[in-house]
């Protein structure tokens, strides 16, 4: 009885911890790590970590002012440095895949709508240079018909050119709660392991193309590790 | 053989080290535009030797055709690699950027084009702006933060600056206990670096 009642505690303790703002950054983190494509900007989420970083800077301003003890405001300059950490890095492996994959983004609007309005504006802008970087160097140097960036000619029936990240690459995610079958994605035009029958309880570590588990993730079933 | 130089350009950027940039190659890269030019050219006339048959371009399939098929493809080719080129180029200059500040120093900024030059610079401004935006440096923090403050050694004369929570004077050789997000641009620079112990 007595270890029972011991166990929920912890229980809720964790799931307490799990829902903190700073463990929703850290997942955001690791799944826009992991994930080939880019994910949608957890606007709500940023913008109360902004906060919570300005509240944080001013509190340790006031306890260096009044001379609180220095190893306590060591321990919260050193979570404000983490939290700090991890929003930055999280903005940059984002810019990172937008620079990467511009084109891509820019002409299909699904991606476009998962940035920021300033990351937006930020897209466009790069695009822009890019594009004139590219035009400036190589293509405004080639016969006429071969000038596109998108298209290789004007030959080509669709774009062919443009960079996209690669959907079917592996990926190490973790179940949050029991996954059924039915809920992976099968993509029928592509040959990966489509007759494996797949399940995963929570908690379970899986290798598997990032395709299968692109809704699941959206949908936060599961994180990237 | 066509293509064998678009080839070789693509290669160099293979094969050279990850994060570092080669000089641009200016001679092989000229020599495969003119290819791609004298491609269009036998294209060109291959298709008018066609017509002045009287055939139809879009149903014959005769020699002519097949020959300037295979100039169109190696066109194609190339200007694939061409992009491939300029595209991984400005995917280092952009790490660079990053890595070393919007200035880049002298060895590094001599191996690019003027057009990469131009780039470079306008997608500093960009990042710039968006930083400014966000009201946010995210250049700085590149790595996980252990301990918030940080053991350097000065190596070059900076003098007297103004840090976030105190002024230094950060002469040469001298030893100073910073904040990590202090010292990282110098560190960057090549100006301070990080005692280990």
């Amino acid at each position: 009885m007595e270890s029972g009642s011991r166990d929920g505690t912890t229980e809720d303790l964790e799931s307490l911890i799990a829902t903190t703002d700073a463990e929703l950054l850290r997942r955001a983190w690791r799944n826009e790590k992991a994930a080939p494509e880019i994910l949608r900007y957890e606007k709500h989420l940023v913008d109360r970590i902004e906060g919570q970083i300005q509240l944080m800077e001013e509190t340790v301003d006031d306890y260096t002012e009044t001379g609180v003890d220095p190893l306590t405001v060591s321990l919260y300059q050193m979570d404000l440095d983490r939290t700090q950490f991890l929003l930055r890095s999280y903005l940059r492996t984002r810019l990172l895949k937008i620079e990467r994959f511009i084109l891509h983004i820019l002409k299909t609007d699904e991606l476009h709508e998962r940035l920021s309005d300033k990351e937006k504006i930020f897209a466009r802008r790069c695009a822009g240079v890019i594009g004139k970087h590219l035009d400036d160097s190589v293509l405004l140097n080639l016969p006429e018909n071969y000038q596109s960036a998108l298209r290789q000619s004007t030959t080509s029936e669709e774009d062919d050119m443009v960079l996209e990240p690669r959907l079917d690459t592996f990926v190490v995610c973790k179940a949050r709660e029991y996954i059924s079958p039915s809920e992976f994605q099968d993509d029928s035009n592509s040959s990966l392991s489509m007759d494996l029958i797949l399940e995963m309880e929570p908690g379970e570590l899986s290798f598997i193309p990032y395709r299968r588990v692109q809704r699941l993730l959206e949908s936060g079933k599961l994180e990237m590790v | 053989m066509y293509g064998r130089k678009a080839c070789q350009l693509v290669k160099e950027t293979a094969t050279g080290e990850k994060g570092q940039i080669k000089p641009f190659n200016d001679d092989m890269f000229n020599q495969v535009i003119q290819e791609c030019c004298s491609h269009h050219l036998e294209l060109q006339s291959l298709f008018r030797n066609m017509q002045e048959e009287g055939l139809d371009i879009q149903t014959t399939r005769n020699a002519d055709f097949y020959g300037a098929l295979i100039h169109h493809l190696s066109l194609t080719r190339n200007k694939r690699c061409l992009m491939a080129y300029m595209y991984n180029r400005a995917e280092v200059i952009r790490s660079l950027r990053w890595k070393l500040g919007r200035v880049l120093p002298e060895e590094i900024s001599k191996k690019l084009s003027s057009s990469e030059k131009e780039y470079l610079k306008g997608y500093s401004a960009s990042l710039d702006a968006y930083m400014n935006d966000i009201n946010l440096d995210l250049t700085v923090d590149m790595v996980p933060p252990k301990d918030p403050y940080i053991q350097v050694r000065v190596l070059d004369d900076i003098g007297e600056v103004v840090l976030t929570d105190c002024s230094a004077n950060l002469a040469r050789y001298s030893m100073h206990f910073l904040k990590r997000t202090d010292a990282e641009p110098y560190i960057s620079q090549g100006l301070m670096e990080e005692l280990v112990s």
